[in-house]
């Protein structure tokens, strides 16, 4: 007894730290999830303001050139606009050589860039591999195709080895009144960027072909500009595609062929891209709207939208906004919740007024609700605008969407237009003046308003706080069961003969192979989507992915083994290192997912890791009769109920729209289809890490002991 | 008569489903070489290495065809016999298949070769230590190590080790190394000396670091396989002889009189044939390779290009070892102060870690490959696949060891986790080169806790087989 003592006395501290942590796991684990919540709710007033950090910007430090000269040039492009587009057809080609010849007329080297629309593909593997495989367009049909204009001033003061990337989308077949203003827009910045001396990075104007959807000329022009045609891949594609010269019916005019060309015309590396687009939104003043997310939670570098954002507030007075979830501003918790933050500001602010904490209840729940709209829009994985094709090629891009005064007319036009092209302006003089890629501010943030961000390390908190009791629950349960079973040597020489005793310390081998089993079942579960999705009816689908996962679950019971078939004894057990696996995996699974896209890791970890760390099985719990046992067991059959992916999701989706009336099964199956077409590592993360650790959940929950 | 009968029909439903699994794995590689373009392996940095990588080496052939050195250009690094064995393979396909799948099948076969010398290494070891504890009385422990068979376990873990299916699809020459490796060990355990200096001389050629498995190799022939501590015998014998044990001096000498087939003596014969077929076979190998480079520059080039690019880290592109990075940040007038201590870093451990393990040398090659695999210029994931299969050799003696679930993970979460660390780094722009050599050092950590925790669960082992022989009458 003295002996064990000593050597308890001798340990390290560290590890007697761990000990007592893993002793403790209960309430750890209380504690940390209710921190991890709070610090989640926190983030709204912890939000800095933000800065503009790279010091070569220099936003607004010149007077804007641009002069209504310019802007008369783009109202008659946009009435040539809109006079052809009110033509009944055949006037897609006609716009475009319009366009094309409006920028040639302004000395700009000219190209059509024709493409074909990819059907969306499932990549599974998409994420490690580079942008550029995947290149060859199979199932493109010729019949099918758009055309992009691009335009391109060569700088007076650079070397062309970069560019700045204007995009305005354009539907040339079903044209409105929108778009013809953006393209006023960007063509008077264009008009006047020819005539500057102080360029000094190339410009690229991307009028971008959108009757396929805004995104996918964007993106088949970034393939095309970032695939080099050393091999006659572009050519081959072509030839396979014999079809109406349409390019050459728009090269009609003689004058112009020198200028515009059919082949690919590049300039450098894109220092940034900037997506135009106008939007009516019946708005009470002149408003921008800021989309930044790209694919997998990505965000362009905060400077952007930092210029962006002072620009229009400082210069133009425009009022800037980024998306939020309007419904939330409404919650009656968010209110209470701000009032209460509000009420705390106070209270220390008047025991230490250096101290800065709290913000007004208002600005909370606005905080808040664009905080759950930033999570939500990077946890999806999929770009919210043209811009999310620029990221993949690590090209920091947003969109901009101006939205007029509500009583727009005619003379306010002319003012609007000019408005927005300082904007550009304004922009793309700033970027002109950066020396390097953009590296000085965050990559990594939430934006709780356009002017307030939570940077990578103050969000990382709350999900640090929430996985943190994962490893802590497991370690206790793992050692729970190792004192419970000890292994002694004399224990085994003398008495058991089975094989449990010889792999002493491995005998979580078993628990193991379940768990890799069940997760071999998810990738399955995650690749069968792409077998039934020629089915149009999103409820079948459903219907039918349903039934293929149960049936491959019980045919992969029934080759590898099932879960609860055991031969070498100890059942009682069985359960908690079942359980202590299951719970690593899904902490390697999370941590591996916030390094990939945080807002997913994060939001998962909300769902899943109550469930994960209350799972007991029911069977226990009822024959234990006892009260707190009982409300276990009811709490964990709710969370077994809740957790499932698809549950979630109209649970959540009720929550939102405030009705559960109207909801169908097919939902979930779009919104899963929107995951894959955008390849979101989003869809991987809840067939491989969320679906199958709720199996395994369940599987403890019924674990026959 | 029954029991004995289910015994051996048992026997051979676990003969039969080793097969399944073993035909089942090849099938698994077969279907994964047919489709290299999807995975892009041989790309990975994990994988392929300066030193294995096929890519490099079909270059170097093509060099060697244009009648060039295929050492200039600093892309190929391997051996010239390498060269002139798989070159031929890289350049002509089978008629409409893929080029790599001549090499693909190679590293297959080459795999499920190296899985059947595990098995009948193991085999033979397990047989030799459950002999050797029913000499020293311990009856039961004898039958439960019996109770799995490690050669099985052993041949299974690396066929279906992940790194180990990753490198044979992945095209990287690693199999081939490994398999020299395994050979060497495998004639060693059998006695067979020339097979044992075959495969270390190769082993040697081929990858420089299993020099260091001499010392095992040595032992292994001389004492022969592993078995408890060679004390334990002696005093055994004593105590069953009935003489005092204090006077250990005479009981040994009597004992070596009377028994020489024990594993208490080291004989000389096989280790002095040994080293003879060493010395043979690294003749014939250097004259090969004299012929191979005569042309283009010689035997010198060929030691600088190998060994010396070994050595001296001159590649730092990354991968996931440790030194890439470190000898990236080293200022230059340091460099040559850290080569050596990085490299004496593996030979400082070599002697201290020979006298203690020395009645163990499988054991004791395990732990050298483990840490030189660790320490090693240019690791890739197949320097771990071997001595995670050889790992399983051990099975009996590991199975109290400490943390292996918690090694588990952090192997699992390791190798996950570097890829996208890569990714992360290399195409999306937003983490750097510290995001991918954390996961480098991780894994280096892991490694040093596999290593030391097996030790430690061996000397535990051997603590507890003293005790027993002691106290047992």
């Amino acid at each position: 007894m003295a002996e064990t003592e000593i050597s308890k006395m001798r340990q390290r501290p560290i590890v007697r730290l761990g000990v007592l942590l893993i002793s403790h796991s209960v309430l750890v684990s209380v504690v940390c999830f209710t921190a991890g919540v709070l610090a989640l709710l926190l983030l709204p007033v912890l939000a800095k303001n933000t800065y503009i950090s790279e010091n070569a910007l220099m936003p607004g430090s010149a007077s804007s050139m641009l002069s209504n000269q310019e802007i008369s040039e783009a109202n008659k492009l946009i009435k040539e606009l809109t006079s052809l587009s009110s033509k009944p057809s055949g006037a897609a080609i006609e716009i475009q050589g319009l366009i094309a010849h409006y920028m040639s007329s302004l000395d700009a080297e000219v190209n059509y860039h024709k493409f074909h629309p990819q059907l969306n593909q499932f990549h599974p593997l998409h994420f490690f591999s580079s942008p550029d495989s995947g290149v060859m367009q199979e199932n493109s049909s010729c019949s099918l195709y758009g055309i992009n204009i691009v335009g391109i001033i060569r700088a007076p003061r650079g070397d062309g080895k970069e560019a700045i990337v204007l995009v305005t989308p354009y539907n040339s077949v079903k044209s409105s009144v929108n778009e013809a203003l953006s393209l006023g827009i960007a063509y008077s910045v264009f008009s006047l960027l020819t005539r500057v001396t102080w360029l000094a990075k190339d410009i690229i104007w991307l009028v971008a072909d959108s009757q396929y959807g805004e995104d996918v000329p964007v993106a088949a022009w970034l393939r095309g500009y970032h695939t080099p045609a050393f091999s006659n891949l572009g050519t081959l594609n072509t030839e396979t595609c014999h079809d109406s010269n349409n390019i050459d019916v728009l090269k009609g005019s003689p004058n112009l062929e020198t200028k515009i060309s059919n082949g690919f015309r590049r300039s450098g590396t894109m220092a940034a891209g900037l997506v135009l687009k106008v939007a009516y939104r019946n708005e009470i003043e002149d408003s921008l709207c800021i989309h930044a997310e790209a694919s997998n939670g990505q965000m362009p570098n905060l400077d952007l939208i930092n210029i962006v954002n002072y620009l229009a507030v400082h210069r133009q007075g425009l009022r800037v906004k980024v998306d939020k979830f309007w419904s939330l501003l409404n919650s009656k918790f968010l209110k209470i919740l701000g009032d209460l933050f509000e009420l705390v500001g106070k209270l220390v602010k008047s025991l230490n007024p250096d101290c800065k904490f709290g913000i007004p209840a208002v600005d909370y729940i606005e905080g808040a609700a664009t905080l759950a709209s930033s999570l939500y829009y990077q946890a999806l994985g999929a770009p919210t605008g043209p811009h999310g094709a620029f990221r993949d090629y690590q090209v920091d891009a947003i969109t901009l969407e101006i939205s007029p005064h509500i009583s727009f007319n005619k003379d306010r036009r002319n003012d609007f237009l000019l408005q927005g092209a300082r904007l550009v302006e304004g922009v793309v003089r700033s970027v002109n003046n950066l020396l390097e890629k953009f590296h000085q501010s965050f990559f990594l943030y939430l934006l709780t308003s356009p002017s307030k961000f939570v940077s990578v390390g103050v969000y990382m908190i709350a999900f640090a706080l929430l996985v943190a009791p994962l490893p802590v629950v497991a370690a206790s349960l793992y050692a729970e069961t190792h004192d419970l079973f000890p292994t002694s040597e004399k224990d085994r020489s003398a008495t058991s003969d089975d094989l449990s005793s010889v792999l002493g310390s491995w005998k979580w081998l078993n628990s193991a192979k379940t768990t890799f089993v069940v997760h071999i079942w998810g990738a399955i579960v995650s690749l069968l989507p792409y077998f039934i999705s020629h089915n149009s009816n999103p409820t079948a689908n459903f219907r039918m992915w349903i039934l293929l996962s149960v049936a491959s679950h019980e045919i992969l019971r029934w080759i590898l083994g099932s879960p609860f078939s055991h031969i070498c004894g100890r059942p009682q057990g069985e359960w908690a290192v079942l359980k202590s696996v299951t719970i690593f995996s899904f902490f390697i699974g999370l941590c591996l997912m916030s390094v990939i896209n945080f807002a997913t890791a994060e939001i998962g970890a909300l769902l899943m890791v109550p469930m994960a760390l209350m799972a007991h099985p029911l069977k226990l719990d009822i024959r234990s009769r006892s009260f707190k046992s009982f409300l276990r067991a009811i709490c964990n059959v709710i969370l077994g109920v809740i957790s499932f992916p698809p549950a979630t999701f109209f649970v959540l989706k009720g929550i939102f729209e405030g009705s559960f009336s109207g909801t169908n099964v097919g939902d979930f199956w779009n919104w899963v289809e929107s995951l894959w077409a955008w390849n979101s590592a989003t869809y991987l993360y809840i067939g491989m890490v969320h679906l199958p650790c709720w199996v395994l959940c369940v599987y403890i929950l019924l674990h026959p002991c | 008569m029954e029991s004995k009968k289910a015994e051996k029909r048992s026997e051979i439903k676990q003969t039969s489903s080793f097969w399944v699994w073993v035909i089942a794995s090849v099938i698994f590689r077969l279907i994964l070489i047919y489709f290299p373009q999807n995975l892009n392996l041989s790309s990975r940095p994990e994988v392929s290495t300066p030193l294995t990588s096929l890519r490099r080496l079909a270059e170097g052939y093509w060099l060697k065809q244009s009648s060039m050195s295929p050492y200039s250009g600093s892309m190929y690094h391997g051996s010239p016999l390498l060269l002139s064995l798989l070159g031929p393979l890289t350049v002509n396909g089978i008629e409409g298949q893929p080029n790599h799948l001549q090499c693909g099948l190679l590293f297959v076969l080459a795999d499920v070769v190296s899985a059947m010398l595990l098995r009948a290494t193991g085999q033979s070891l397990q047989m030799s230590y459950s002999r050797s504890l029913k000499l020293l009385g311990l009856v039961q422990l004898s039958k439960n190590s019996e109770m799995l068979s490690s050669g099985d376990i052993a041949a299974l873990v690396y066929l279906w080790n992940p790194f180990t299916i990753v490198a044979s699809v992945g095209l990287s020459t690693s199999p081939i190394e490994n398999l020299m490796i395994i050979l060497s060990l495998y004639g060693a355990s059998k006695r067979l000396s020339s097979l044992a200096a075959f495969g270390w001389v190769m082993a040697t050629h081929l990858s420089l670091y299993p020099v260091v498995l001499i010392i095992p190799l040595i032992f292994l022939l001389g004492y022969g396989p592993d078995g408890p501590p060679r004390k334990l015998f002696l005093q055994r014998r004593c105590i069953k002889d009935g003489t005092n044990p204090i006077s250990d001096n005479f009981c040994q000498q009597d004992e070596l009189l009377n028994q020489s087939n024990l594993p208490v003596t080291f004989s000389w014969k096989p280790v002095i044939h040994f080293l003879f077929w060493v010395s043979v076979w690294s003749v014939y190998v250097m004259v090969l390779c004299g012929m191979s480079v005569k042309q283009n520059g010689g035997m010198w080039e060929m030691f600088k290009s190998t060994y010396g690019f070994i050595l001296t880290v001159e590649d730092l592109s990354p991968n996931m070892g440790v030194l890439w990075y470190f000898f990236a940040e080293v200022f230059d007038f340091f460099r040559n102060f850290f080569l050596i201590v990085f490299h004496v870093n593996i030979l400082f451990m070599i002697l201290p870690l020979a006298v203690r393990l020395n009645h163990r040398p499988c054991f004791l090659a395990f732990v050298y490959i483990a840490i030189s695999s660790m320490l090693k210029s240019y690791p890739s994931v197949g320097d771990s696949a071997l001595y995670l299969g050889l790992l399983g050799w051990f099975v009996f003696e590991l199975a109290d060891m400490q943390f292996s679930f918690f090694l588990f993970c952090g192997y699992v979460g390791v190798s996950i986790l570097s890829p996208v660390m890569h990714n992360l780094w290399i195409w999306r722009g937003t983490g750097n080169a510290n995001f991918y050599y954390a996961t480098a050092m991780a894994f280096a950590c892991f490694q040093i806790i596999l290593v030391v925790e097996s030790v430690s669960a061996v000397l535990n082992h051997d603590r507890m087989l003293r005790k027993l022989s002691v106290t047992d009458p």
